[in-house]
């Protein structure tokens, strides 16, 4: 791997907060509780539209215009799970940076699930409020799903492949 | 008897392969993770409606009957998967105080999300959400901050799982 970010893994997990969450017996997992936490409110709001879009559920129901109602907390929770998983991350930077599937995770799955998000983010509205979901709305709706579905798989195999 | 019950778990053939192969215990895993974050997110949803903090543009019976379906089904995935990842370790779960602390969370949690969705639009036709349906879509929240905070302990704390 790249030297300059093996020096900066070697750089992050020796700052002090860094050793202070390693080195203590309750931070790690409360580290960890905080990023599931914001995983389950980012990925919740999510699935929430996408469900919608992807009209799924009780067929009696109107189309829901839920993407610019959960925009905040779909953000906050992003919030949230950034800071999580940054502070994990520092606790052992050199290792997450050698491994292929964190590098896969943060590297290609995260930017690609983003950049979907945004684009379903600012077209949801008008989909929302046609009287049929067009087909890309569906689409790109699962799409979004399987996406940080992927991610999610990249995360649990951090440590099978490491 | 339940250790019992835990050993014969344990013992299981089917149930030791699919928790010794690295595939389908990583694939049992990507599954417990990911229902939990569309269970604990959707629930937190339409506790957040109660409490008038998300969607009120939204009837609430409305978006509670979108959302409980999707619920209730991502509980279905996350019971399943949690099981196969107990039975792997059975009768060290057995032994693990973190781990009754967790299930005992989560039942209450979801005991909690039954009479939301019971209750929901009842409090909908009300003026106002009533202060104790608001209550309890905080209680609800914090059961399943809870649960997923006993759910780290159990493998920090006592290295099972």
């Amino acid at each position: 791997m790249d030297g300059s970010l093996v020096i900066f893994g070697h750089w992050l997990q020796n700052r002090p907060y860094a050793l202070a969450i390693a080195g203590s017996d309750w931070a790690y997992p409360l580290v960890q509780a905080t990023h599931f936490t914001g995983l389950s409110i980012w990925i919740g709001t999510i699935a929430a539209v996408d469900v919608s879009l992807l009209g799924a559920g009780k067929r009696s129901t109107p189309p829901m215009q839920l993407s610019d109602e959960l925009l905040i907390w779909n953000w906050i929770g992003f919030a949230i799970a950034v800071t999580g998983g940054f502070l994990l991350f520092s606790v052992s930077a050199e290792t997450y940076l050698t491994n292929i599937a964190f590098l896969t995770k943060l590297g290609l799955l995260i930017p690609l699930g983003l950049v979907l998000h945004v684009v379903i983010q600012r077209k949801a509205p008008a989909w929302e409020k046609a009287s049929e979901t067009p087909p890309v709305a569906k689409v790109a709706g699962l799409a979004e799903l399987l996406l940080w579905l992927c991610v999610a798989t990249a995360a649990v195999l951090i440590p099978y492949v490491g | 008897m339940l250790l019992h019950i835990c050993r014969w778990l344990q013992d299981n053939s089917f149930l030791a392969v699919i928790n010794g192969t690295a595939w389908t215990a990583a694939a049992v895993e990507i599954v417990h993770y990911f229902s939990m974050f569309i269970l604990v997110g959707l629930m937190v949803i339409v506790d957040l409606r109660v409490l008038g903090l998300v969607g009120l543009r939204q009837d609430a019976t409305q978006l509670a009957d979108r959302l409980f379906p999707w619920i209730w089904g991502s509980l279905a995935f996350n019971f399943l998967s949690g099981f196969l990842m107990f039975a792997g370790s059975a009768t060290a779960y057995y032994r693990n105080d973190i781990f009754y602390d967790k299930m005992g969370v989560t039942l209450v949690a979801i005991v909690a999300n039954i009479i939301v969705q019971q209750k929901v639009s009842k409090w909908n036709q009300l003026p106002a959400m009533p202060a104790w349906a608001k209550l309890l879509a905080v209680v609800s929240i914090g059961l399943w901050v809870g649960a997923i905070i006993a759910g780290v302990e159990v493998p920090a704390l006592t290295g099972v799982g």
